[in-house]
C-alpha cells in the first residue's frame, strides 16, 4: 500500500526533474519507480497470498466449527429444522462471509489508510482548510452507521429466504418420485417460483436500501470538495493563499474521492457478510441440549440390563405426553417384545435408550449407569437401532454394513450379511458387496435394505438391539430365519422388537403392552392371554394375517 | 501442450453460455435499456470532478474571476447530484435485473430438473443437484452485480482515456499500448492456467453439500451408530479440499493481479524515460508530456479493475458451466411431439411383450422379461413374487417412470410413450414404497395430488384409511406442522397420510407398492376397509404381502426372475399347486407355528 502512494510520489519528482531538464536525477526517479514497481509486485503478491490463506481459513474453520456443532446438537433440533436450511448456512452464508475478508476487508483497509495519509498531509498543508473538507466525515459515519442498522436486518431475511429456498430445491429433489408421480410437477413449480419471488422481493428490498444509502456516502464527499473549491478558490483569489499551495492541497483531496466510494461499495459487502455470520452463530451459539457432562465415563461393563423409571418424554412443540410414568426393569439378556397401536409411544421408549431424545421425567438406567452420565459415543456404540425404513449411505453395500465398525474385514462383513440373511441376494448385485447402494446407487427393495441395516447393526456388536418394525418388509420365512440367527449372536445382550407379527411377539421372553404413552400390561404372553384384555384383542384380531406371502421364489419352486 | 488445448477448449462454448445469459436478460429489454443509461450517466459523472477542478484552477481561480468560479461549482456540485441519482438508478437496476435474471435462472433450472426421468436422480447425489440451483447461481451472482458496474465504468473509462491518450500524443500512445498484448497474453495464459481451478472450485463446493445433505437426512443413524467423529473427520477432508481448490485460485489471483500493477509501473517508467528525453532533447512539449503522464494513472485504473473482474468471470463462468451441463442434460423420457392428451381412461392396462433391462449393454440383467398379458378395467391384480421379481419394475413401468427396453405398456390401447406423461399421471394413484411426505401440515400433504379439494374431501379420505383419529388428537388436526419428511408421525402415520393423499387423488389406476407393510392391527383393519372402498371401480396394481389382501385381488400374478409363471385367482392357483400354493402351504404351515 504504500507502494502505491510512493509511485505517485516518485512520478512527480520524475516529472520535476524533466522540469528541470535534469537527466542524471530524472534516470534515478524512474530506476526508483522501477524497484518501488518491484517491492510493490513482492509485497501485492504477498498480501494477496496472506490474506486469501487468512480469509479460506476462516471458512474453513467455520464451516468445520458449524458441522462440528451440528453434530453434537440433539435430534429435536434436526426435527424442526429443514435439512437445506442447514446446508444454505455452511454453504452460501459462509460464502459471503469470506467473499468479504477475502476481498471486502482489505478495500476497506486500503481505503481508510488513503483517507488517513490524505487526511493528515492536508492538515499539514492546511488546517483550516483541511477541517472545511473534512467536515462532511461526521455526516458519512452517522449515515454508514444507519446504512448498517437499515440493511443487516434486510439482508439477514435475504439470506434466511435464500435458505428456504435451498430447503424448498432439497425437499423438491428428494421428493422427485412422489412429485412425478402425483404429476404435481406445475404445483410444485409454482412453490419454487413463489420462494424464487420471496428471494427476489427481499434482494430487491436491500437494494434499495444500499441504492439510497451508498449515493449518499459518496455524495458528501463531493460537497466538501466543492467547499473547497468555492472557499480556497476565493482565499487564492484574495491573495491570502498560494495557488501552489492550493493545487497540491486540491490534489490531496481529489485523492479521497475513489476510496470514498469504494468505502460505500465495501460497506454493503461488509453488511451482507455480517448477516451471513449472525445466521451462522445462530448455530454455533446455540447450546446442545443432549451433552454428556466433561470427562463423562464410558459405559460401564455389562449385558445390558435396561432400567427405566418414572420415565416420561414430552416431544418439544407437543403438549401430549408421548410417554408417562414408565417403570421398567429389563433384564440383561432377554428379548422383549413392545406391542401397541401406532402412536402409543413404543418407538419414543426405544429412542431414550440411546439418549436421541431426553426424558423429560424420570431416569433411564443402562447396566446401571443413568444414561445421562456416561459418554455419548460410548453408549451409542452399546446400542443399535433397525429401523423400519432404513437410511443406508451413498456407499458400497461393504460400507453400509461396516458402518458401525469401519475396521471390519469382508469376513466380518459377510458373517454379520448372513446372520441378516442378506448374503445371498448381495452376492447375486452386479458387483456383490463392492455395489454401491443409496442415493445414486443401486436402487434397493425395502426389504433389501433391512437387511443391510439389520447386518449393520449385528456387526456393530451391540449390547442392545432394537428392532423397531425392522423386518416389515421381509417375507416371513426370511424373517424367521433372521431371528433364528439373531438369537445365536443376541444371546447374552439385549434384543429389544416392536413388530406386528405374532409370530415375532410370542417369541420374546417378555412383552411389554402400551398404550397412549404408559405401560397397559407386561408380562409373558401366556400371563398376557390371561390378564390383559388389551393383548388378547390385539392378538386375535388378525395377527396372524400380517404374515407375508412373499417367499423367495427359488426355494418355493423347490430349487 | 494438449493440456493446454483441452483447457482452451473448456472455455469454448461460452459465448453460447454468454448468450444463454442475455436470453434470460431478454424480457427485461427495457430495464436493461435504462440500466445502461443509468451507468453510462453514473461513469460520466464520476469521472467529472477532476476536469471539473481543473477548470476551476485554471478558468477561476488563476484568473481571479469569482463568478466563473461560482458557476463551475455550481457545475461542480451538478455533476455530484446527477452522481448522486444515476448511482442510486444504477444500483437499483443493476439490483434488479441481476436478480430477476438469476432467480428466472434458478426457475429454468427447476423446469428442466422436472423435466429429467427418475434415472437422472438415481445417477446423481441430490446435494450436487441443490448446488447447481443454489451455490452456482450465488457464485453468478457476484459476477452480475459488481461485474456490470465495473465492466461497464472501466470499460468506459478506458475508452476515453485511450482517445485521450492518442490524441495528446499518438506516438508516446502507441509506446503505451505496447502493454495491451502483453496484457491479453497474461489473461489468456491465466485462463488456461485456472480454468480447471475453478472448475474445480464448484466441484468441492458441490460436494461439501452433497455431504451435508445426506449426513444430515442420515443424522438419526449417525447418532444411534455414534459415528460422528468419522464424518466430521471426513467433512474436514472435503472442507481441506475445498481450501486447496480455493487456494490454487487465490495463488494464480495473487501472481496475475500484482504482475498487472507491475506493468503498469514499468509503462510509466517507459513513458517517463522516453518522452522525458524528448522533452529534455527538446522535441517534445513539456505540457504535451505532463498531461500524458497524468492521463496514464486512468488508463492503469480501469486496466487493474478489469483484471479484478476477469478473476470473478473465472468464477462466475465455471459456476455457469456447471449450471449449462445441467440444462444440457437430455430428459429421456419427454413427451414426443404431438403427445396425446390422455382422455379420460376406462382403465385397460395391456403389457404387450414388454421386456426391461436396469442399464444399457447386453449383459444388463433383464428385470422384466416377455411379459405379455390384459388386465381389463377395474380389476385389482396382486403381485407376488421375491424380491428382485420383478414387481417393482412392473410397477414402474406401468407409472411410466421407465420406458420398456422393448415391446410396449398400453393403456387404454394408447401406448404410454404417445401420451403426455402429465395427463397419464394425474389419472393414476402412486403409493410409493416410502411414504415421502413434504413439510407442510397434514392437510396440504393429503391434498398434494389435487390442490383444490375441499375440507370434507379431505376429511373423509381420512376417514375412510383410518387416519382421522390420530389427525384429531393432534393439537392442531389437520393444520398441524409435520416436519421435513413427515418426521413428526409415526411410520404408520405417515403411512396412512399416503394413503389418504393417494385416495384424494381419485385415480383410475392405482399402485400400490409394498405399502402395507407397517401399520399395528387396529389401524391395518381400518386400511383393510379403506383400500377396499380404494381400489372398487379402479384397476389396481398392488405389489402385495398379506394374504387378505392377496386374496382379495381379483386376480394373482406370480412373477420370477422377470417372468409371470401364474396368472390367475386365489382358489385356481392354489387347485394348480404351483408356486402359490406353495408358498401358501409355506404360510399355512409357519401360521400354524
Amino acid at each position: 500500500m504504500i507502494m502505491t502512494v510512493l509511485i505517485p510520489l516518485l512520478t512527480g519528482a520524475a516529472i520535476n526533474s524533466i522540469r528541470a531538464h535534469d537527466r542524471s536525477a530524472l534516470i534515478v526517479y524512474v530506476v526508483a519507480i522501477a524497484v518501488a514497481g518491484v517491492l510493490r509486485l513482492g509485497l501485492s503478491t504477498a498480501r494477496r497470498l496472506v490474506a486469501g490463506r487468512v480469509s479460506l481459513g476462516v471458512e474453513v474453520d467455520l464451516r468445520n466449527r458449524l458441522y462440528e456443532q451440528l453434530q453434537r446438537l440433539e435430534l429435536g433440533f434436526f426435527d424442526r429444522q429443514q435439512t437445506g436450511q442447514l446446508m444454505s448456512r455452511a454453504t452460501v452464508d459462509l460464502q459471503s462471509v469470506r467473499f468479504f475478508l477475502g476481498y471486502g476487508l482489505i478495500f476497506i483497509a486500503q481505503s481508510l489508510l488513503t483517507i488517513a495519509l490524505a487526511a493528515v498531509a492536508m492538515f499539514v498543508l492546511q488546517p483550516g482548510l483541511a477541517a472545511l473538507a473534512l467536515a462532511p466525515v461526521p455526516f458519512v459515519v452517522l449515515i454508514a452507521n444507519r446504512y448498517g442498522k437499515h440493511s443487516r436486518p434486510a439482508l439477514q431475511e435475504a439470506q434466511q429466504r435464500i435458505a428456504e429456498l435451498t430447503a424448498e430445491a432439497e425437499e423438491n429433489v428428494s421428493g422427485v418420485r412422489v412429485i412425478k408421480a402425483f404429476a404435481q410437477e406445475e404445483r410444485q413449480l409454482d412453490r419454487f417460483k413463489g420462494s424464487v419471488q420471496r428471494v427476489f422481493d427481499q434482494q430487491l428490498y436491500a437494494t434499495k436500501i444500499q441504492a439510497r444509502y451508498t449515493p449518499m456516502i459518496s455524495f458528501l464527499p463531493s460537497l466538501g470538495l466543492a467547499l473547497i473549491l468555492l472557499v480556497g478558490g476565493r482565499m487564492v483569489i484574495h491573495g491570502s493563499l498560494t495557488i501552489g499551495a492550493f493545487t497540491a492541497f486540491y490534489a490531496y483531496l481529489l485523492m479521497l474521492i475513489s476510496p470514498m466510494r469504494t468505502l460505500g461499495y465495501m460497506l454493503s459487502a461488509a453488511q451482507r457478510a455480517t448477516a451471513s455470520g449472525a445466521r451462522i452463530f445462530q448455530i454455533l451459539d446455540r447450546s446442545p441440549r443432549i451433552t454428556a457432562p466433561a470427562e463423562a465415563p464410558a459405559l460401564p461393563d455389562g449385558s445390558g440390563r435396561v432400567t427405566l423409571s418414572g420415565v416420561g418424554l414430552t416431544f418439544e412443540g407437543t403438549s401430549r405426553p408421548a410417554l408417562r410414568d414408565i417403570d421398567l426393569d429389563i433384564e440383561a439378556g432377554s428379548t422383549v417384545a413392545l406391542v401397541g397401536a401406532m402412536g402409543s409411544g413404543k418407538t419414543a421408549l426405544v429412542s431414550l435408550l440411546p439418549r436421541l431424545y431426553e426424558a423429560s421425567t424420570g431416569s433411564v438406567r443402562i447396566d446401571g449407569a443413568d444414561v445421562r452420565d456416561v459418554d455419548l459415543v460410548s453408549l451409542r456404540r452399546a446400542i443399535a437401532v433397525v429401523t423400519d425404513d432404513p437410511f443406508l449411505f451413498s456407499a458400497t453395500v461393504h460400507e453400509n454394513i461396516a458402518y458401525g465398525r469401519p475396521d471390519a474385514t469382508r469376513e466380518e462383513v459377510e458373517r454379520a450379511a448372513q446372520v441378516a440373511q442378506a448374503d445371498d441376494f448381495i452376492s447375486s448385485l452386479p458387483k456383490g458387496y463392492e455395489t454401491r447402494v443409496g442415493e445414486r446407487g443401486l436402487t434397493l427393495s425395502g426389504g433389501q435394505r433391512q437387511r443391510i441395516a439389520i447386518a449393520r447393526a449385528v456387526l456393530a456388536d451391540p449390547r442392545i438391539l432394537v428392532l423397531d418394525d425392522a423386518t416389515s418388509s421381509v417375507d416371513a420365512s426370511t424373517e424367521q430365519e433372521i431371528k433364528t440367527a439373531l438369537h445365536d449372536v443376541m444371546a447374552g445382550r439385549t434384543t429389544f422388537v416392536i413388530a406386528h407379527r405374532l409370530s415375532t411377539i410370542t417369541l420374546a421372553d417378555e412383552i411389554v403392552v402400551l398404550e397412549d404413552g404408559r405401560v397397559a400390561a407386561h408380562g409373558s404372553h401366556d400371563e398376557l392371554l390371561e390378564e390383559s384384555d388389551l393383548y388378547r384383542e390385539i392378538v386375535e384380531k388378525g395377527m396372524p394375517d400380517q404374515v407375508f406371502m412373499t417367499r423367495k421364489a427359488a426355494e418355493a419352486v423347490g430349487l | 501442450m494438449r493440456l493446454v488445448r483441452f483447457r482452451l477448449r473448456q472455455g469454448r462454448g461460452r459465448a453460447r453460455k454468454l448468450r444463454g445469459l442475455i436470453e434470460l436478460l431478454a424480457p427485461y429489454r427495457w430495464r436493461v435499456f435504462a440500466m445502461f443509461v443509468a451507468l453510462v450517466s453514473a461513469t460520466a459523472a464520476a469521472l467529472a470532478p477532476a476536469p471539473l477542478a481543473k477548470l476551476a484552477i485554471d478558468d477561476g481561480i488563476r484568473r481571479g474571476d469569482v463568478g466563473a468560479l461560482d458557476l463551475i461549482v455550481a457545475a461542480f456540485l451538478v455533476s455530484a447530484l446527477v452522481y448522486a441519482v444515476a448511482s442510486y438508478a444504477q444500483t437499483y437496476l443493476v439490483g434488479w435485473v441481476g436478480q430477476r435474471a438469476l432467480q428466472d435462472l434458478r426457475v429454468k433450472l427447476f423446469t428442466h430438473l422436472q423435466q429429467l426421468s427418475i434415472g437422472f436422480y438415481s445417477r446423481n447425489r441430490a446435494g450436487v443437484i441443490i448446488s447447481r440451483i443454489t451455490n452456482d447461481v450465488e457464485a453468478l451472482d457476484q459476477l452480475v452485480e459488481d461485474g456490470m458496474a465495473t465492466l461497464f465504468q472501466s470499460g468506459l473509462t478506458l475508452i476515453g482515456v485511450v482517445v485521450i491518450l492518442l490524441v495528446l500524443d499518438f506516438h508516446l500512445a502507441l509506446l503505451t499500448f505496447l502493454a495491451l498484448p502483453i496484457l491479453f497474453a497474461g489473461g489468456v495464459i491465466f485462463r488456461i492456467a485456472s480454468a480447471d481451478a475453478y472448475r474445480l472450485t464448484r466441484e468441492k463446493i458441490a460436494a461439501i453439500t452433497g455431504y451435508l445433505q445426506e449426513t444430515l437426512s442420515g443424522i438419526r443413524v449417525v447418532r444411534v451408530f455414534g459415528q460422528e467423529p468419522r464424518h466430521i473427520e471426513q467433512f474436514h477432508g472435503l472442507n481441506e479440499e475445498n481450501r486447496a481448490a480455493n487456494m490454487t485460485t487465490v495463488n494464480l489471483n495473487a501472481i496475475y493481479f500484482p504482475m498487472v500493477e507491475f506493468l503498469s509501473a514499468l509503462v510509466t517508467v517507459e513513458i517517463l524515460v522516453v518522452g522525458g528525453f524528448e522533452v529534455i532533447n527538446g522535441n517534445a512539449s513539456t505540457g504535451v508530456v505532463f498531461a500524458f503522464i497524468a492521463a496514464l494513472n486512468n488508463f492503469f485504473d480501469p486496466i487493474q479493475q478489469l483484471s479484478q473482474l476477469y478473476t470473478t468471470y473465472q468464477s462466475g463462468m465455471a459456476a455457469l458451466d456447471k449450471i449449462f451441463e445441467l440444462l444440457d442434460e437430455q430428459p429421456d423420457l419427454v413427451d414426443p411431439p404431438g403427445a396425446l392428451d390422455l382422455p379420460p381412461i376406462r382403465g385397460e392396462l395391456r403389457f404387450d411383450e414388454v421386456s426391461f433391462q436396469y442399464g444399457v449393454g447386453d449383459d444388463a440383467a433383464y428385470a422384466l422379461r416377455d411379459v405379455d398379458l390384459v388386465i381389463p378395467p377395474g380389476q385389482t391384480v396382486a403381485l407376488v413374487g421375491a424380491t428382485g421379481a420383478g414387481k417393482s419394475t412392473f410397477a414402474k413401468l406401468v407409472a411410466r417412470f421407465y420406458d420398456p427396453t422393448s415391446g410396449a405398456v398400453l393403456l387404454d390401447g394408447h401406448d404410454l410413450r404417445s401420451v403426455t406423461a402429465n395427463s397419464l399421471r394425474s389419472q393414476m394413484g402412486i403409493v410409493p414404497q416410502e411414504g415421502f411426505l413434504f413439510s407442510g401440515t397434514i392437510r396440504e400433504n393429503i391434498a398434494f395430488g389435487r390442490p383444490g379439494a375441499s375440507d370434507d374431501e379431505i376429511r373423509a379420505a381420512a376417514r375412510a384409511v383410518g387416519a382421522d383419529s390420530f389427525i384429531a388428537a393432534l393439537d392442531e388436526g389437520y393444520d398441524a406442522e409435520i416436519g421435513e419428511r413427515g418426521v413428526q408421525l409415526s411410520a404408520g402415520q405417515r403411512q396412512l397420510v399416503a394413503f389418504a393423499r393417494a385416495l384424494v387423488a381419485d385415480p383410475r389406476i392405482l399402485v400400490l407398492d409394498e405399502a402395507t407393510s407397517n401399520v399395528d392391527v387396529h389401524t391395518e383393519t381400518l386400511i383393510e376397509q379403506g383400500l377396499r372402498r380404494l381400489v372398487a371401480g379402479r384397476t389396481a396394481i398392488v405389489i402385495a404381502h398379506r394374504l387378505s389382501t392377496i386374496r382379495g385381488a381379483g386376480r394373482i400374478l406370480v412373477l420370477e426372475h422377470g417372468q409371470v409363471v401364474e396368472d390367475g385367482t386365489h382358489d385356481e392357483l392354489l387347485e394348480a399347486r404351483g408356486h402359490y400354493w406353495r408358498l401358501y402351504r409355506d404360510w399355512a404351515e409357519q401360521a400354524a407355528a
